[in-house]
């Protein structure tokens, strides 16, 4: 299994999740993480789609019927090592008086997480990366005591030199890979 | 496509209750009424009700510039429109109310959109304060329709109307054509738009651009294959007809001499007398065409998208050929075959850019070796299906007679069943544009509304609807929709007494288990009758050239009904599943 990532440009239009995702469930294809929002340019939101298949010519049949999706502007399709991509986690962890205290700098240093949060018991630790950083640091965490834990979805942007505006109106949409 | 720009009340024409001094402002009824006209619509079908009454009473100010047919369920409403789309390549236009209505609609919408038939479908909606609360006749319309439609989208407000409309015309008729429905709120229909109207045709969406030219790389590279096959085939599509490119087919096949076959939705694209056509492709196409298909060197696949009832097993399909796919829908392109030169754009432009660039050819030893197999499935199929004077009349006999009484010339409507493969097989279509079934979703019940909508939209044209006895009481209400209409369209029932197909499955496949396919059958004519149709029943054979002739003398609608061999097998078959050199015969 391989994991790829689709980047989906559109109109903000309502119902436009639901065409999209259609198209992945009438392949029976699982969607593993799914972040959308607006973009830089006003009225074009970007979908980030993380999928994982063993079959890369049927991804590729994938992209195309994405992007024939009328409100589709362009659609993607990257595996890892063409992107730079993270998610973001947090962590509610309990710090009752006279519990283990929390070491701060192996956090901050080796972990590259950060507290965002101080509640009276509990913390609230934000830790950026990819999916095996943020499971590190959720396997060091664990000693003390998680009370609640949340990942997003992956967000990415590809590694070539071309801006998002370069793509769009005019450019022949890629449908390749 | 030209703009029509500023099209206001005072530019259109209506009748003096509704004319009033311009620019007023109107409500979006109105602006839905005019935004139709602006496009050029002539006819609707449809089905009032509750959620649409304000367009309604709208468009009875418009009766003298819209002609609106009153079907008798709105899935005949569908189908109507999809007949008159397929033969006049603009779009149909539904329009029907809320809940039921829109849901009676869906069976129509999927069939349009899997054979590329460009409608707008109208649909009433439930005021827009009121979506979402489970409102009397509220169903999620864009959601049931968002995976059949090409596009769809529910307007709210009556200032959207005269965009989304060129939009949704824009959108059902460019490309790859297809289906389009517009959930409109009753709020929106009745509210007063806050600034006057104005309709300018939509030329273009920046998030969606057809490619209609080719790129000259890919048609060089096309061209090179072409000009070295040693054993060329050419395999066309519903494609072709839609892009109008029936004439540079021709040329494109004479120049270079490739014997050309057709899918099921392919047929009539070229005269079947053609010296170039060897047959149709398919499950219960031709032998010749079939066995060859894994002979090629090199297969020219012009909009045409490899359904399963074409490949049979794909995993066997033309492996040993180079594939050129020339399709308008890049989606299309290594779908289920991998192309060596995929050709995104329109078959018109594509053969028009093609056509110089190949040389002229003579392929004639190539081609022969097909007309082999003609031999073969004249005489161990289609001599004893046509000569055959003992028992009861068979399908082919019909179809074979009515094709000669025609001329070719008729436009050939068919339902889904045993009934349609036999048209297909003894109909020598001579017209382009003739045939219309149901292909890729294989809709029973599709004929007989199809067969009134392609009247209405050619009524220069013979119409005959081909339909089975199962078939037919689906949608049979749509008589009283013929009748009223005054439409000429003649009707032949095949009754066999079965639903045929499937018993010769359950036959073939099922060791003759024949599971609920009996159908105890209701007096055709009187029911005709009923609705002040005339007709007649024809169950020997040395009456069947007179009834044909009755028929087709006949002023007005006509049902005949032509009583069939019981148990007859429509062959060649490609057993589901297998590869399509291993066609049966019997
Ligand atoms: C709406 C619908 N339901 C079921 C089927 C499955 N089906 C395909 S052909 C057929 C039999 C058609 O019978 P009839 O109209 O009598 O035609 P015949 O095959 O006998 O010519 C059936 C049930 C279908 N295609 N469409």
């Amino acid at each position: 299994m391989t994991t790829y990532t689709i980047c989906i440009f559109t109109e903000n239009t309502i119902g436009l999740l639901n065409r999209i995702t259609i198209i992945f469930t009438r392949r029976r294809i699982n969607i593993e993480s799914l972040t959308v929002s607006e973009t830089e340019r006003k009225g074009v939101s970007r979908f980030t789609v993380v999928i994982k298949h063993e079959s890369r010519e049927e991804v590729e049949k994938l992209v195309r019927q994405i992007r024939k999706i009328v409100e589709v502007l362009a659609v993607f399709g990257y595996l890892n090592d063409e992107i730079v991509y993270n998610e973001i986690a947090l962590f509610k962890v309990s710090t009752p008086l006279g519990s283990k205290p929390l070491d701060v700098e192996t956090i901050n240093k080796q972990h590259k997480a950060w507290i965002v949060y101080w509640g009276l018991d509990y913390v609230v630790i934000e830790k950026t990366g990819d999916d095996k950083e943020i499971f590190e640091f959720f396997a060091y965490i664990k000693q003390y005591d998680i009370l609640e834990f949340v990942r997003s979805g992956r967000v990415a942007v590809g590694k070539t030199e071309k801006g998002l505006v370069e793509y769009l109106p005019e450019a022949e949409w890629a449908y390749y890979l | 496509m030209e703009a029509i720009a500023n099209i206001t009340p005072d530019v259109i024409e209506t009748t003096p209750s509704a004319q009033q001094a311009a620019p007023k402002l109107i409500s979006g009824s109105e602006a839905l009424m005019m935004s139709l006209i602006a496009e050029g619509v002539d006819t609707i079908f449809g089905y009032p009700g509750g959620a649409i009454m304000p367009v309604y009473d709208a468009l009875y100010d418009y009766q003298d510039q819209i002609n609106h047919i009153l079907v008798r369920h709105e899935q005949g409403a569908g189908h109507a429109a999809e007949g008159y789309a397929r033969v006049t390549g603009r779009a149909g236009v539904c329009l029907v109310t809320s809940g039921p209505g829109a849901t009676n609609l869906v069976t129509a919408i999927a069939d349009a959109l899997i054979d590329s038939t460009p409608m707008v479908c109208i649909v009433g909606q439930v005021a827009k304060k009121l979506l979402g609360t489970d409102a009397f006749q509220e169903a999620d319309v864009m959601g049931v329709t968002m995976p059949i439609t090409k596009w769809n989208y529910q307007i709210t407000n009556s200032d959207e109307v005269a965009d989304v409309m060129s939009k949704a015309f824009y959108i059902a008729q460019s490309g790859r054509p297809g289906p389009v429905l517009i959930d409109i709120t009753k709020s929106a229909q009745l509210e007063l738009m806050t600034k006057p109207f104005s309709y300018e045709r939509c030329q273009s969406i920046i998030s969606y651009r057809p490619r209609l030219a080719p790129k000259q790389e890919q048609l060089e590279l096309a061209a090179k294959l072409i000009n070295s096959a040693k054993r060329p085939y050419v395999l066309v599509g519903h494609g072709v007809q839609i892009a109008k490119a029936e004439e540079e087919l021709r040329i494109f096949v004479e120049k270079t001499g490739i014997p050309v076959a057709t899918t099921l939705l392919g047929q009539s694209t070229i005269s079947t007398d053609h010296p170039l056509y060897v047959g149709w492709l398919g499950m219960h196409g031709n032998y010749g065409p079939n066995v060859m298909t894994d002979h090629a060197d090199v297969v020219i696949a012009i909009g045409m998208r490899f359904d399963d009832r074409v490949t049979g097993d794909a995993s066997k399909y033309i492996k040993q050929a180079k594939v050129i796919h020339i399709e308008i829908d890049p989606a299309e392109i290594d779908k289920i075959i991998r192309a060596d030169a995929p050709v995104v754009g329109d078959a018109k432009e594509a053969l028009k850019a093609l056509i110089p660039l190949v040389e002229p050819n003579d392929h004639t030893v190539w081609r022969n070796e097909f007309r082999k197999y003609d031999t073969i499935e004249y005489e161990t199929i289609t001599a004893p299906e046509l000569n055959n004077p003992a028992g009861k009349i068979r399908m082919a006999e019909v179809i074979d007679l009515l094709s000669t009484k025609t001329k070719g010339e008729a436009v050939l409507v068919t339902d889904v069943g045993q009934h349609q493969m036999m048209a297909s097989r003894y109909y020598q279509f001579r017209r382009p544009n003739s045939l219309i079934t149901s292909g890729g979703m294989g809709t029973m019940g599709f004929a007989l509304p199809a067969a009134f909508g392609a009247q209405v939209g050619a009524p220069d044209r013979q119409v005959v609807a081909i339909i089975g006895d199962g078939c037919f009481q689906m949608t049979l209400q749509e008589l009283g929709t013929i009748v009223q209409n005054k439409q000429p369209v003649k009707a032949i029932i095949l009754n066999n007494n079965f639903l045929g197909m499937v018993r010769q499955w359950q036959q073939l496949f099922h060791e003759r288990r024949y599971s609920f396919v009996e159908l105890q059958n209701p007096d055709f004519i009187t029911i005709a009758r009923g609705f002040g149709m005339d007709g007649q029943t024809c169950d020997k054979r040395e009456n069947l050239s007179d009834a044909l002739d009755t028929m087709l003398a006949h002023d007005g609608p006509f049902l005949l009904e032509v009583i069939v061999e019981k148990e007859e097998n429509v062959f060649p078959m490609v057993p589901a599943g297998a590869s399509v050199s291993q066609i049966r015969l019997k």
